[in-house]
């Protein structure tokens, strides 16, 4: 962590609505779908405030309320202003949108990817007086589905690509840029181009004249969800690499109630006001979001259930991500990956995903779900329904 | 209604007109017809009717040489905003400035007095007495600590009163049931009305007793008892969040306030519901036995809150009544030691309240407040408290403060009576997540637009539906300043169905569970009419023939329904307001926190 840090605001990007992640973004935006039991926007957040960031400007807009609601006008001490951007035009608009909020030299960063501290402060360390931005990178050994960056050997950008497929060395870009006011007039400089346009434009701008354009190679810890079920793998990730603790002695909070009889193995993660039933087995690899209640001898794995769900007795539920205030009724079945997962036209086969259930799904008990059902928002599944497949939201399923 | 604010402190840390002009527009809810500022040893005033906008223009662009100072924003109970009549005031020579909030009930008196010995008062209102007094005294050859207990021993009525004086870098204050607390800061001493006015400087508060004086300076403060004897105050820390202060990207604090009604109703449910005892506990009032009668006192929203909660009671055994705490009164209702008085104030400043308190107090019943505010006057003069945990709310409208009133309310009722049910405690955990599906999804914005310019709202319910068509209807009126009636919906057909014609909405509380019949009744009725029917009800399948519009809310139990139909009717009045330009956070004529009878 680097305490002498300079850089004292950040932008953070967090106005799309991440429609890859749907249908757990009908009602908010990516930013604050649930890292462990808490939005991604958060984690975004503390390792920004961990970083010596002391101003936190936010650009919000699809769903602005819930990210508004969620962390008030200051979080852990630290001043949020929020900048509404009405329309989704791109994050170059977004930035733009915020440039009469931050003075000199800024950390402007993606707030739908967990990044830790450490890729932040290496960008900043590798910011100097002489470069007009620093991009935080990654070494990855597939960089295909993300941003590319290419460095010459004294770590200077020489270009920048999206979804790079012509086999050079690059490097992944981890979202997180140090930027000087000269960096937005070079985003502005793009910005006559119809419909949206990106940051990135701006800073392949700056590459193209030959202005000084850092790359800091980080090895700090970046995750990124791509769809709902990566969701699972995120927490794991959060878990393993300890930016989570999971093995608390003490679980959860003093709000939250855990039966005597139920068995809580390790990593877990219960938030506050919960309730565990007798005879519930919780974990390894559970994340219980807010006032989520479990009901007797139900059994957890490798799941990560959102605020204000219930789960209810005797039932089994693996490999499963909610939503929030989401029933699964008794005894009811998600037995866990691998499944085949179909998203429109597309299947991704073998998922480690048992089932999602988006918002307020009711199930009411006894169902059984076949591995990769995707259910959409407010479904009301009827007792005894096996589910398969993706199922639209606000329905009413019977078998 | 007004609000003070007083500062001490080293000017080169932090200048006392940047302190005072914060404070005073933390405190602006509480009345806003004019405010106020002086600053000592010069004692220089600059005051202004109108917003603090127009107070901050005549403020000085230099820094001022000053280490002390007060400021005031007025809400007019005694002579009609003007610049004369903004506090602070002076005696004849501007050697002392004085700001008040509350009433001197012998001021007329006090003033003929005065100027039969030559006093030249510049307004016409009550506190100006009080510089010439303390000038009168002066004039004796008193010193200002002397000068200023003289002239506070003439008055009656309610005060928090500050003053400074010429030659002296320190502020002289003191209360009698009106609120004033102090504050203490590494750089100085604050007073004001209320906490938030100071919360950005510090959170280290003495709560200042009923006839205690206070003097603060930049090294800190002094308080003596009605005797002059020296008291050993205990500081206190409060844990508000100051920045809870700003509106974080919402257009109003209304708004901000009815989004955060899901964060409000979890801080106020932690740790009350029991779910493996199937109960519900409330740790503050353990000792508090089952009531034998109960009387609410309360005003305005909190009274509605207070109609919802003695039907809890009732139906749970206890014999509850609700009053108008301004109507309350001892001598005309039985009360003794075996009633339980309950005063429900979001502020625990209202005054009409906290008199029906010290009524009730006086005759040897037992007192509980329901309160927001930790430290207030309620929650330290009452036998009992029990907080409902909102967070600060600064919108006048109230909205996350009667949501969690209910909520609170619903589960007083249980904890005092022992009577519960599993579906009792899973009903109070699923209201967050069910508000929250509310504020997801609410159609209320549509439906304002359609009505907005109709000649009047009438809202109508039944049973523990029937407060919350009050509330809506009062929600409506304070910040749209448009025509709304409340009725319970049976009286209807006895009077208030000759107002109802095709340009007067009717929203009515459709509960599926609870005299759903009947209320369809009362639907027909108006349709017959030709009035359009909005209904805000969790049963949609069930009225949508007969009503023109439907706000739903999730299936909940029915004790609970007013409490989820309400939020719909708080975005009803809001959008209602907005579309017609209103001044939502701050509507015309009213306070926040009324300390006024």
């Amino acid at each position: 962590m680097d305490t002498d840090m300079s850089v004292s605001s950040a932008v953070i990007l967090a106005a799309g609505e991440g429609k890859r992640l749907r249908p757990l973004t009908k009602y908010r935006p990516k930013p604050m779908l649930p890292a462990a039991t808490k939005p991604i926007l958060e984690h975004v957040f503390d390792q920004l405030i961990d970083a010596g960031i002391s101003e936190l400007v936010v650009v919000v807009g699809y769903r602005h309320e819930r990210v508004q609601s969620h962390f008030g006008s200051t979080y852990r001490n630290v001043p949020v202003t929020y900048v509404f951007q009405e329309k989704q035009l791109g994050t170059g608009h977004a930035l733009l949108l915020a440039e009469s909020e931050v003075d000199g030299t800024s950390v402007v960063i993606n707030g739908d990817q967990l990044v830790d501290s450490r890729i932040i402060s290496d960008a900043v360390g590798e910011h100097d007086s002489a470069a007009t931005a620093t991009m935080a990178l990654l070494q990855r050994s597939n960089v295909e589905p993300y941003g590319g960056v290419l460095i010459d050997e004294d770590g200077i950008v020489t270009k920048i690509t999206e979804n790079p497929r012509d086999g050079h060395d690059y490097h992944l870009n981890a979202g997180v840029y140090v930027l000087e006011p000269a960096a937005f007039d070079a985003v502005r400089a793009v910005e006559s181009q119809i419909g949206e346009h990106s940051l990135l434009d701006g800073l392949s701008k700056l590459v193209d004249e030959g202005e000084i354009v850092h790359g800091a190679v980080s090895e700090g810890l970046w995750v990124d969800a791509t769809y709902p079920w990566d969701l699972l793998d995120v927490s794991s990730a959060l878990f393993d690499t300890g930016v989570v603790n999971g093995n608390s002695k003490i679980v959860g909070h003093e709000t939250t109630t855990v039966h005597d009889t139920a068995v809580i193995s390790e990593p877990v993660l219960i938030d506050r006001d919960c309730v565990v039933g007798p005879g519930a087995v919780v974990g390894p690899y559970v994340c219980l979001g807010e006032n989520t209640t479990i009901g007797s001898n139900a059994v957890l794995e490798r799941s990560v259930v959102d605020n204000d769900t219930t789960i209810g007795a005797n039932a089994t539920v693996v490999d499963c991500v909610t939503g929030t205030g989401v029933e699964i009724g008794p005894g009811s079945t998600i037995p866990g990956g691998p499944g085949d997962v179909r998203v429109g036209d597309t299947v991704y086969e073998d998922e480690a995903l048992g089932a999602l259930l988006a918002d307020r799904v009711v199930d009411r008990g006894g169902v059984d779900y076949v591995p990769g059902a995707l259910v959409g928002p407010e479904t009301d599944i009827q007792t005894g329904t096996t589910v398969r497949g993706t199922l639209a939201g606000g329905t009413e399923v019977r078998s | 209604m007004c609000g003070i604010i007083g500062y001490a402190g080293t000017q080169a840390n932090r200048p006392v007109l940047e302190v005072l002009s914060n404070g005073l527009s933390r405190l602006e809810y509480r009345g806003y017809d004019s405010a106020g500022i002086a600053v000592a040893p010069e004692v220089s005033v600059y005051k202004r009717k109108g917003e603090l906008e127009d107070l901050e223009e005549t403020l000085p662009d230099a820094p001022v040489d000053a280490l002390a100072g007060i400021g005031h924003t007025r809400w007019s109970t005694h002579g009609p905003p003007s610049d004369e009549n903004a506090h602070p005031h002076t005696d004849c020579e501007d050697r002392v400035a004085v700001v008040h909030n509350g009433i001197i009930e012998n001021y007329r008196e006090l003033r003929d007095e005065l100027e039969e010995v030559g006093h030249i008062f510049d307004s016409e209102t009550d506190t100006e007495v009080v510089p010439h007094l303390i000038e009168a005294a002066l004039e004796q050859g008193a010193d200002p600590g002397s000068a200023f207990r003289q002239a506070i021993e003439r008055l009656e009525g309610s005060y928090a009163v500050a003053a400074v004086f010429r030659g002296r870098e320190e502020v002289y204050a003191t209360r009698y049931q009106s609120p004033l607390v102090l504050g203490l800061d590494e750089d100085g001493a604050l007073l004001a009305s209320d906490v938030p006015a100071f919360l950005e400087y510090t959170d280290e508060v003495v709560y200042l007793e009923d006839g205690q004086f206070a003097t603060i300076r930049p090294s800190g403060i002094e308080v003596r008892d009605q005797l002059g004897a020296l008291v050993d105050v205990s500081v206190e820390t409060v844990d508000w969040d100051p920045e809870d202060a700003g509106k974080s990207g919402y257009d109003h604090y209304m708004l901000k306030e009815i989004y955060e009604q899901p964060r409000s109703i979890r801080e106020c449910l932690r740790g009350r519901p029991q779910p493996f005892e199937e109960s519900v506990s409330i740790e503050e009032l353990e000792d508090l036995p089952r009531p034998a009668e109960m009387h609410f006192v309360a005003c305005g929203t909190s009274y509605h809150a207070s109609l919802y909660a003695t039907r809890l009671f009732r139906e749970r055994g206890v014999r509850a009544t609700a009053f108008l705490a301004s109507e309350y009164d001892v001598e005309t209702v039985p009360v003794d030691e075996e009633t339980l008085v309950v005063g429900v104030t979001q502020s625990g400043e209202t005054a009409d309240t906290l008199r029906a308190l010290r009524t009730a107090n006086g005759v040897g019943a037992r007192t509980l407040a329901v309160t927001n505010v930790v430290g207030s006057s309620a929650a330290r003069e009452t036998d009992h408290t029990m907080y409902i945990r909102a967070g600060p709310e600064i919108g006048v409208a109230a909205t996350k403060t009667f949501a969690t009133q209910q909520a609170a309310l619903a589960m007083l009722s249980s904890a005092l009576t022992g009577e519960c049910s599993r579906e009792f405690v899973e009903s109070l955990r699923a209201l967050p997540d069910q508000i929250q599906s509310i504020l997801d999804d609410s159609r209320a914005e549509e439906i304002a637009e359609e009505y907005v310019h109709a000649d009047a709202y009438f809202f109508i319910g039944r049973g523990y539906s029937a407060p919350v068509a009050l509330e809506g209807a009062l929600k409506m009126k304070e910040i749209t300043y448009r025509h709304a009636e409340g009725f319970a919906a049976g009286e209807l057909k006895h009077g208030p169905l000759a107002l109802v014609t095709e340009r007067t909405p009717v929203f009515a509380l459709v509960n599926g569970d609870s005299n759903a019949e009947k209320m369809l009744g009362n639907v027909t009725e108006v349709e017959a009419r030709g009035a359009p029917v909005v209904a805000v009800t969790d049963d949609p399948g069930f009225v949508e023939t007969h009503a023109d519009h439907v706000l739903s809310v999730p299936d909940t139990h029915w004790r609970f329904f007013p409490i989820l139909a309400n939020v719909q009717l708080q975005l009803l009045a809001y959008w209602v307001a907005n579309r017609l330009g209103r001044s939502i956070d701050k509507p015309r004529n009213l306070a926040k926190s009324v300390t006024v009878e």
